[in-house]
């Protein structure tokens, strides 16, 4: 049991119009220790997609948590998570990002296992002399407890007293729906991965990302350059979705935008944006309203980033990116990132959706090491100090209401609580939701 | 003639390196033509890089050295927190070799390895890989008119900027 209680680290008062978050969740190393075994190990994250394994016998290899794991499809075509640990001695039995492999030999006694989990040999084993106790063990790989599929994004759980994918995913399903109907033939991953690392907790990214009052004063030196883009019109400059918007611009009126939050600690932060020749989709725009309906529609146009507690992030903004966290120490932390589109889109999008990714969301490009360098600035500031109360998490909080808002109804959307936003709104009582859901899957650690 | 293009090569990689190393980017920029290409691949997998920059994703993708000015422009912006405190860079080129040739334009490959100092973080870190030079003649002398940057320790330690690699 740790030494704290959980009123020492999450204040959650609605009822005073409070809600404060302790320094001590970003900068102590046994809470994320603690993290890792009961929000990482302990309930559903997102583990892949299913196009990164797509014929028979394809498989990829990854983490929850610290456990390494193997999501195989067999050859039967069925996708399994396995625990990526030889039954023998724990060695990973796949070593490579992805590939093709019928069977799987481990590399250090080639006990040797198929594309569904099933143990194939055991080296010598009628000269092994071994007691009467081996037989009775499972020789097979070990299954990831739940392990299941919402249209093409994996998740997983090792901890097998979950709620059901379904009741997990709740209502974001819809919004997972928004950008996999972008295509009849839905979405697949832009071939090259990027990763990069930052000195800083994880809940920096899994906060920033949903955090619309960080634009302006982070990214001025990015919007100067899509503003004088804007006005070049040259072909040879990359232009850019935010360029042509004004839900980012201070001076905008009416509702620009706003937040959703479901159960199970998922968030949305939306802005509403035109359908336009700037977004790589407006080619099918058409053919979309005809498909799913024109609300449907001019939402996937609308800005939206997406959290899927605790590790998934999907950021339709400038390009469209699919964000893993993988948290590695209390103060470092490793970001997957993948530029996520929809198949059949013609070369030219294509071409279009690449660009505007690369200078916005890369680490090479010019937002992201404004963002990561911040969580590190933050990062120093999250020592133990007197008052241990941060005062980022109190915008919005007079303005959120149970329930959603007109624009969630065009969708038959249902969020938990919802914040319609002037421009200078900024939202953080949305962020609610995640430590809500870290409080619950915390819960059992923590007086 | 392949001893004198190899000493000019190496003469301009050099100075490339040292005018990133000093931050004098407007003399670097014009080591550039107007219709250069600037080109870092991602990694698909373990032992491939993406080939096709219109199908595949890119760590820096540019055509057109206007490009690279809006680099630019943002690191001396005062607007970049990144770019706040400079970070100290030593990039050292080796390697270098002729591997195609005509009178007017030349195809050089090297190595490179930059150093980095991140004073504000207080770390070291150094990016490596092997450069392509495609180089044309001009009035002025060569210039570059294709780099492609082939970066082989591609996990990104927080930033990564034109000037690191």
């Amino acid at each position: 049991m740790s030494a704290y209680r959980m009123t020492d680290l999450i204040d959650d008062r609605p009822t005073d119009g409070v809600f404060r978050i302790n320094r001590a969740l970003f900068s102590d190393p046994d809470l994320f220790d603690l993290e890792q075994r009961h929000i990482f190990e302990g309930g559903w994250v997102f583990v892949g997609m299913a196009c990164q394994a797509e014929k028979p016998h394809d498989f990829f290899t990854g983490f929850i948590g610290r456990v390494p794991i193997l999501v195989s499809r067999s050859g039967e075509g069925a996708l399994n998570g396995f625990i990526n640990a030889c039954p023998h001695k724990g060695a990973r039995i796949a070593q490579q990002c992805s590939g093709n492999a019928r069977l799987h030999v481990c590399p250090y006694h080639s006990w040797t296992f198929d594309s569904a989990g099933t143990n194939r040999n055991i080296k010598w084993k009628s000269a092994g002399s071994y007691g009467a106790g081996f037989d009775r063990e499972d020789h097979d790989l070990a299954r990831i407890p739940r392990f299941g599929e919402y249209r093409g994004f994996l998740f997983a759980s090792l901890n097998p007293d979950v709620p059901s994918l379904d009741d997990y995913l709740g209502e974001a399903r819809k919004l997972i729906d928004l950008l996999v109907d972008q295509s009849s033939d839905g979405v697949e991953l832009v071939p090259g991965a990027v990763r990069f690392t930052y000195a800083a907790n994880w809940k920096m990214q899994l906060e920033n990302c949903s955090d619309q009052y960080h634009f302006t004063s982070t990214h001025p030196s990015y919007i100067r350059i899509l503003e004088a883009r804007a006005k070049e019109q040259k072909n040879e400059v990359v232009q850019s979705t935010l360029g042509g918007s004004d839900f980012w611009k201070e001076d905008a009126a009416g509702p620009t935008g706003g937040t959703f939050s479901f159960a199970h600690g998922h968030v949305l932060n939306w802005g509403l944006m035109a359908v336009t020749p700037a977004l790589p989709l407006f080619e099918r725009a058409d053919e979309i309203a005809a498909r799913v309906g024109a609300e449907r529609r001019n939402w996937m146009f609308n800005m939206r980033n997406l959290t899927i507690f605790p590790n998934l992030q999907i950021a339709e903004n400038a390009s469209s990116q699919l964000r893993v966290i993988r948290p590695v120490a209390h103060n470092y932390t490793e970001m997957q990132t993948w530029c996520i589109a929809p198949r059949g889109e013609s070369a030219e999008a294509r071409r279009m959706r690449i660009r505007q990714y690369e200078d916005f969301f890369n680490p090479t490009g010019m937002a992201t090491p404004d963002d990561t360098v911040a969580y590190e600035e933050c990062q120093a500031g999250m020592a133990r100090q007197e008052r241990p109360w941060l005062q980022g998490h109190a915008r919005g909080l007079a303005a959120s209401v149970e329930g959603g808002n007109a624009y969630s109804d065009m969708i038959g959307l249902h969020p938990e609580r919802s914040v319609l936003g002037q421009a200078q709104t900024g939202d953080e009582s949305l962020f609610h939701s995640y430590y809500r859901a870290w409080a619950s899957r915390m819960r059992e650690a923590l007086a | 003639m392949t001893d004198q293009l190899l000493r000019e090569a190496e003469a301009l990689l050099y100075r490339e390196a040292l005018l990133l190393d000093e931050g004098s980017y407007d003399a670097w920029l014009d080591l550039f033509t107007p219709d250069t290409e600037f080109w870092m691949p991602a990694w698909r997998n373990e032992s491939e890089q993406t080939s096709d920059p219109d199908s595949e994703l890119s760590l820096i993708y540019y055509q057109g050295r206007s490009n690279l000015e809006d680099r630019v422009r943002r690191v001396r912006s005062g607007l970049s927190i990144a770019s706040k405190v400079r970070l100290r860079v030593m990039h050292a080129i080796s390697n270098v070799l002729v591997t195609a040739q005509t009178p007017d334009s030349a195809s050089i490959s090297s190595c490179f390895t930059v150093h980095l100092v991140d004073v504000r973080a207080g770390r070291t870190h150094t990016f490596f890989g092997r450069y392509e030079h495609e180089l044309v003649r001009t009035d002025r002398g060569w210039r570059i008119s294709r780099k492609v940057i082939r970066l082989l320790n591609d996990v990104v330690p927080t930033l990564l900027d034109f000037y690191s690699i």
